[in-house]
């Protein structure tokens, strides 16, 4: 049981850093990024193979995840940053298909659909499976608290409002005399960066990786995250990955409680639920459990008067 | 302000945090009492009910189950009732991995049975030889009983590679030299294309192939490609929902050859969803079924079903499997599959079709052999079933009827 806990935990950190990234494009930048299976991919595989076959350290794997996602990222948005809203997201959703299809069929590369099997974790052979669990809740704790940190400090930084300035009123921010291209085409690195740190920590925690991992599901279920915990606010990212969690794997042990349905009907309430769920945060609390702003902050702005 | 503000929202956060982990925890505790001891014996499908395998995975669960309840009814195995929990892979390997820890670490099953994706057996592989747990799966992928896995993986599967070679050695056999492969990328797609080339091309015939993606809603431009070739035997290495799409589109395009594919995909349930004409002549191969012990009727009685699919039957044998071996052992864990069950499932012990029947052999001191709805289920030392393609049935009005 507590093995399974520490698993989930586990879980939940890799969700919250994907969501990190995510927050850094959509919740700051606000550009309309679905390509999140396709960072996270091509993160993973860059770790898994440079570690497997060239003999590299799991940390040096990491660190060119992060580089080769975030290279990825400027790569996608100098050809599509010029596109909005709508038609970014089907560019976006259309590039992680394209990463998924070049990993099932470049065999010679990527090993297609067999995938990657055996991918190292940090001293995994050498520690029981509950000792590696806890170990690697540690790497993952200590990777989310850095994520964290580059996140809040960017969020807090002049950097960070110019981000939000642009995803509020694009316009306004280039008549201000900002190139609003240069900007995104950052965070979009940024965010790429950490959803490939998140692919990185997800091999080496599962072992194995393989094309059917990266289909869209998962970029839903880190969209879904960021919307629940709070669009814009980093702890929001990390409070909607563990109420995401909760909810998926909360919902296996209270359905099978109740003794009225089958595997098969319990399999779509719990799909109906996610989707239920997400309605009735959007309805009642639309910015997220964690807001970008707190309520009493924007009645404060109004009262403050200006400085000489 | 601001501070008294952020205070307010770090209190909200922990609360809501609380309430979380303390539904979740309070949902997970009754259920801990289950888990060991001499209470109910725990196993567990990870079958696919939602995504691409959602086609497959009810009635194998539900095949499953009825195993279980029958054996409940005469008495449970080893003195202990059975205890079945059933989870949902989602046909995601992601998912897949979580479901597992679930059923490993809370439920702790002996055994995890009903897996179908290649990419979900290879991702929770190891958690289960890890942790000691037997998995059984109906994956296509030769690759996964090469994993170093200690004896935990069992396949029903036949080996693709060889299902490829026997289907080619059969298309040549009908007299057709020119051979044509369509299939989506799965990691058995390949290794069969090679063997089928390698057959065909040592007995002076040629192979075209089209590897195409699984989720198209048509597949006119693959069509043409092949039929540019000019077949005139086509494998079809799919699975239904695509399958359906490709019959009809080469019916449409004016295709008059022959083709052929598994029977785990041209069932009774895809000729009522294609129209006759487009099926008709069409060949479909088995692998190994046999009705020696009566379990297919026993299938058929759970389900409520004329036909099984060849994946139903493999689940009801892994869920026999798994019992007989726990029974054989007096022993309800993992390892105690792992090493009891070739003592079941081969040799020359009386025949059986059904754990109840068996265990009670077993109890009297007689040696058995396990026959089940998918084959003779005799294991390698890798753990791949040894049956192979055995029979041919061709397509007559939207009817199967026996051809070689």
């Amino acid at each position: 049981m507590v093995n399974y806990l520490i698993a989930m935990l586990v879980t939940v950190g890799i969700y919250a850093v994907l969501a990190l990234g995510l927050n850094v494009t959509w919740g700051m930048a606000g550009i309309a990024n679905l390509g999140l299976a396709g960072f996270m991919a091509v993160g993973a595989y860059t770790t898994a193979l440079v570690t497997k076959t060239f003999g590299f350290s799991i940390a040096a794997g990491m660190c060119l995840a992060v580089f080769a996602s975030a290279a990825l990222g400027i790569l996608v948005s100098v050809g599509t940053l010029r596109l909005r809203g709508d038609y970014l997201a089907i560019v976006t959703l259309g590039f992680a298909e394209i990463v998924r299809l070049i990993a099932s069929n470049e065999t010679w590369l990527t090993n297609g659909t067999d995938g990657i099997a055996g991918i190292s974790g940090p001293w995994r052979g050498q520690l029981s499976p509950v000792q590696f669990n806890w170990v690697y809740l540690g790497v993952t704790a200590a990777l989310l608290a850095v994520s964290l940190l580059v996140c809040q400090l960017l969020a807090r930084a002049p950097y960070g409002r110019v981000l939000r300035a642009i995803r509020d009123d694009e316009t306004l921010v280039s008549v201000a005399g900002k190139s609003t291209f240069r900007f995104k085409l950052q965070a979009m690195a940024i965010g790429a960066g950490i959803m490939g740190l998140g692919g990185a920590m997800y091999a080496h925690y599962i072992s194995y990786i393989s094309p059917d991992v990266f289909r869209s599901l998962i970029s839903l279920y880190i969209f879904l995250a960021l919307t629940v915990g709070g669009t814009g606010n980093n702890y929001g990212a990390l409070f909607g990955s563990l109420v995401l969690i909760a909810l998926l794997e909360g919902s296996r042990f209270v359905f099978a409680t109740v003794p009225a349905i089958n595997a098969v009907q319990l399999a779509a309430a719990r799909e109906m639920l996610i989707g239920l769920g997400l309605l009735l945060v959007l309805r009642f609390a639309p910015e997220g459990l964690i807001p970008e702003r707190p309520k009493i902050f924007t009645r404060a702005a109004t009262d403050i008067t200006p400085r000489n | 302000m601001l501070v008294s503000s952020s205070s307010r929202l770090i209190s909200r956060r922990h609360l809501l945090g609380a309430s979380v982990l303390g539904g979740l925890s309070v949902a997970i505790l009754p259920r801990m009492a289950f888990a060991e001891g001499n209470g109910p014996i725990p196993i567990g499908t990870l079958t696919p009910l939602t995504g691409a395998g959602a086609n497959y995975g009810g009635r194998m669960r539900d095949a499953v189950a009825g195993v279980v309840a029958a054996v409940n009814e005469q008495g449970g195995i080893i003195g202990r009732q059975i205890k079945l929990i059933s989870e949902d892979d989602q046909t995601n390997p992601e998912a897949g991995v979580r479901a597992a820890r679930k059923l490993i670490d809370v439920d702790r099953v002996a055994a995890i049975m009903g897996v179908w994706a290649s990419a979900v057996t290879t991702a929770v592989a190891p958690l289960c030889w890890e942790s000691g747990t037997a998995l059984f799966c109906t994956s296509g992928a030769d690759s996964i009983t090469r994993l170093p896995h200690k004896g935990f993986i069992f396949r029903t599967e036949p080996g693709s590679e060889l299902q490829a070679e026997q289907v080619t050695v059969f298309m040549l056999g009908e007299g057709a030299r020119r051979l044509a492969y369509m299939g989506p990328q799965t990691p058995f797609t390949e290794p069969s294309i090679q063997r089928m080339t390698k057959v065909a091309t040592a007995a002076g015939a040629e192979v075209a192939s089209i590897i195409y993606e699984s989720e198209k809603a048509s597949y006119r431009s693959e069509v043409d490609k092949i039929l540019a070739s000019k077949p005139e035997f086509i494998f079809f290495g799919g699975y239904a929902p695509d399958t359906v799409v490709l019959v009809k589109d080469l019916y449409k395009a004016g295709y008059e050859g022959r083709v052929v594919g598994p029977s785990y995909v041209i069932d009774a349930e895809f000729l009522k969803t294609v129209p006759n004409e487009a099926t008709e002549g069409a060949y479909v191969y088995y692998t190994a079924t046999s009705n020696e012990t009566g379990a297919v009727d026993r299938i058929k009685s759970i389900l409520k079903i004329d036909q099984p699919d060849a994946y139903t039957c493999q689940t009801y044998d892994h869920a026999n499997l798994a019992l007989l071996a726990m029974a054989a052992a007096k022993e309800a864990s993992g390892t105690a599959i792992r090493d009891n069950l070739r003592k079941i499932s081969q040799g020359d012990g009386e025949k059986v079709g059904f754990a109840s029947d068996g265990a009670r052999l077993l109890e009297e001191g007689k040696k058995i052999n396990y026959e089940g709805a998918s084959g003779p289920c005799d294991f390698n030392e890798i753990g791949d079933v040894t049956s192979t393609v055995t029979s041919f049935n061709v397509v007559k009005g939207g009817e199967l009827l026996p051809y070689k």
